[in-house]
């Protein structure tokens, strides 16, 4: 039953080293998806790329869809995995703070890795920017403590919050996903990218 | 053509996941948390009286070093610095639910017996963890106030007794002896004897939710 | 560059984005079901600031109650995190991916409207942006947003609202780094 490092006893190195396997189907699979190119990112922001959206809600979709399956067949607890803290005013401001490093530094961190990989050296300064960050966050990190702890809300998931089972919140995600979709590939007819022209 | 082939790889994957998705919103939800009891099956418990462990037995048990006893005092460390029972832990009522106690309340393997000085706040206590589906946790019959009447100062039963009382009477007499009350009264402010819980057996570990995040 | 010039990234191909998301989605899955959480980046530079600061500033590391703290929620040290493993993963795994399909280039990427240094200007200042918000916000896109979605986190949920949500409000104003 997993999770295997609570429930089978898998050693801490023996963990770092799926993380490790983890990672590289990860990246493998951003690159390959073409989230190395920060052009093709930004694509989804003015609909002539939206390859981002598609990739990422359909592999949210299917995380969520096989967490359930595997719950519901005992072969998961799903009490154990990890669910991220719920702060909400830090989580709204940091949100922001990263919507608009997106949309100026194309990037988002897991995809500038990618990037640094295949020789991106935009890619490679988003990273160092990301350090300078950071360390800008770890140091000053008396003024942010404030906004960083206020309102704690626990884990919750939207499912509960709403009062309805997570199959059935699961189910409108997936319709609404779906429905994203084909408006995305709408817009990628409506906004192609016109390359230099004036 | 390129877009032709993602349109359809859109349109299969919707008639996969979607009726996937609708079977899901209507399945039963599996949990692994402990059953927890309806009202009537409560009161039935209730009315049958299986949460009391009497004094004696318990007293056997200490006296005999029972390894699979866990007491717990549940009123408040002040009373619980004042006198505990040897080898007792204090949770004190009202901390009874919080989490860091979970693991010696939920579990399998000891024998938990909830005690205070009557039998008031023991049975609270055993009634709240019952109710979440917790087992193998009990009440000391009578409470403190009981225990010190019948293992502390044990009354003697007349020369007309049956056996059984004047045997019972000999027990409790030893059991008094050891545990440090009778004639002795002014040793019992020394017997409060701070324990550990019992260490969780292997089997059994409380399984923590993984930490995560960046 | 000519005037009707094809984009570098649309001369290369690309997997079907519903594939893609579809092994993204089982990787996602994988990692819940072997480590019990999901996939994240941001916290791995964080644990090479951390590091960082750890081995240039020692004592300036003890005494600030930020490091001292995070010294004692990692007690074998910064770097021996799954994050961290995770991501040296995810630049061997981009390198493969990058080998197979022709893509390994050093180059700076970038809209023909603007020079290569307005770039790197504007990637170090995106850069710095999401260091300090996946910080605040506890996560990245992939930490908080993806991992998060998945399993119906509100915080998961939120996060991607207002990471998507201001990059879409903020796009006209910036429509010349990009269109």
């Amino acid at each position: 039953m997993g999770p295997l490092i609570v429930y089978e006893n898998i050693t801490q190195n023996t963990n770092l080293f799926f993380a490790f396997l983890i990672g590289i189907g990860f990246g493998f699979v951003l690159e390959a998806s073409g989230f190395s190119s920060s052009r093709k990112l930004a694509g989804q922001f003015y609909g002539y790329d939206t390859t981002v959206i598609k990739v990422f809600f359909t592999a949210a979709i299917t995380a969520g869809i096989g967490l359930l399956i595997f719950g519901l067949f005992g072969w998961i607890d799903l009490d154990l995995i990890y669910i991220n803290p719920y702060y909400k005013w830090s989580t709204i401001v940091g949100g922001m703070i990263m919507g608009a490093g997106f949309i100026l530094g194309g990037f988002c961190p897991g995809t500038s890795f990618t990037g640094v990989a295949i020789g991106k050296i935009d890619a490679m300064i988003f990273v160092g920017g990301l350090l300078l960050g950071i360390l800008i966050f770890t140091e000053g990190y008396p003024i942010f403590e404030g906004l960083y702890m206020a309102a704690y809300k626990g884990t919750p998931r939207v499912s509960s919050m709403m009062g309805i089972s997570d199959g059935l919140f699961l189910l409108g995600l997936v319709i609404v996903a779906f429905g994203m979709f084909y408006v995305a590939e709408w817009a990628e007819k409506k906004f192609p990218l016109k390359e230099g022209s004036k | 053509m390129k877009n032709v082939k993602i349109k359809s790889t859109r349109v299969l994957l919707a008639v996969i996941y979607i009726p996937v998705a609708f079977v899901l919103a209507f399945a039963p939800v599996k949990t692994n948390k402990p059953n927890a009891l309806s009202s009537e099956e409560l009161l039935e418990e209730v009315n049958s009286s299986v949460q009391f462990i009497s004094p004696d037995d318990v007293a056997d048990r200490i006296i005999k070093q029972d390894p699979f006893l866990q007491l717990i005092d549940v009123r408040t460390p002040e009373e619980f610095e004042k006198f505990s029972l040897p080898g007792a832990i204090n949770i004190p009522l009202a901390q009874l639910l919080s989490d860091e106690y979970a693991y010696i309340l939920n579990q399998s393997d000891y024998i938990n017996v909830y005690y205070s000085n009557g039998t008031v706040f023991a049975s609270q206590a055993w009634l709240l963890t019952r109710m979440k589906g917790y087992e193998n946790n009990y009440v000391l019959m009578g409470g403190l106030n009981y225990w010190a009447e019948t293992i502390m100062n044990p009354e003697a039963p007349s020369s007309t007794s049956p056996n059984e009382e004047v045997a019972k009477y000999n027990f409790r007499k030893g059991a008094s002896q050891v545990l440090g009350g009778g004639a002795t009264e002014n040793d019992s402010a020394a017997t409060s004897i701070l324990a550990a819980p019992k260490p969780p057996i292997k089997k059994n570990t409380q399984r923590k939710r993984v930490q995560g995040g960046c | 560059m000519s005037e009707q010039s094809i984009p570098e990234f649309r001369k290369t191909s690309y997997f079907n984005p519903y594939v893609g998301g579809v092994l993204l989605g089982l990787v996602l899955l994988a990692a819940f079901y072997i480590s019990g959480r999901g996939l994240g980046a941001s916290g791995a530079v964080k644990s090479a600031v951390v590091a960082g600061v750890e081995t240039i500033a020692p004592s300036h590391a003890e005494n600030t109650k930020f490091y001292s703290d995070y010294a004692d929620a990692h007690p074998n040290g910064p770097l021996k995190s799954w994050l961290v493993f995770e991501m040296l993963g995810v630049l061997i795994g981009g390198f493969i991916s990058g080998a197979i399909h022709g893509r390994l280039k050093l180059q700076v990427e970038h809209s023909p409207k603007i020079t290569s240094r307005k770039r790197l200007i504007f990637a170090l200042a995106g850069g710095i942006l999401f260091g300090i918000g996946s910080q605040l916000g506890r996560g990245c896109t992939s930490g908080s947003a993806l991992s998060g979605m998945a399993v119906l986190s509100m915080g998961g949920f939120i996060s991607m609202i207002f990471i998507f949500g201001t990059a879409y409000a903020l796009a006209y104003f910036v429509r010349k780094l990009w269109i």
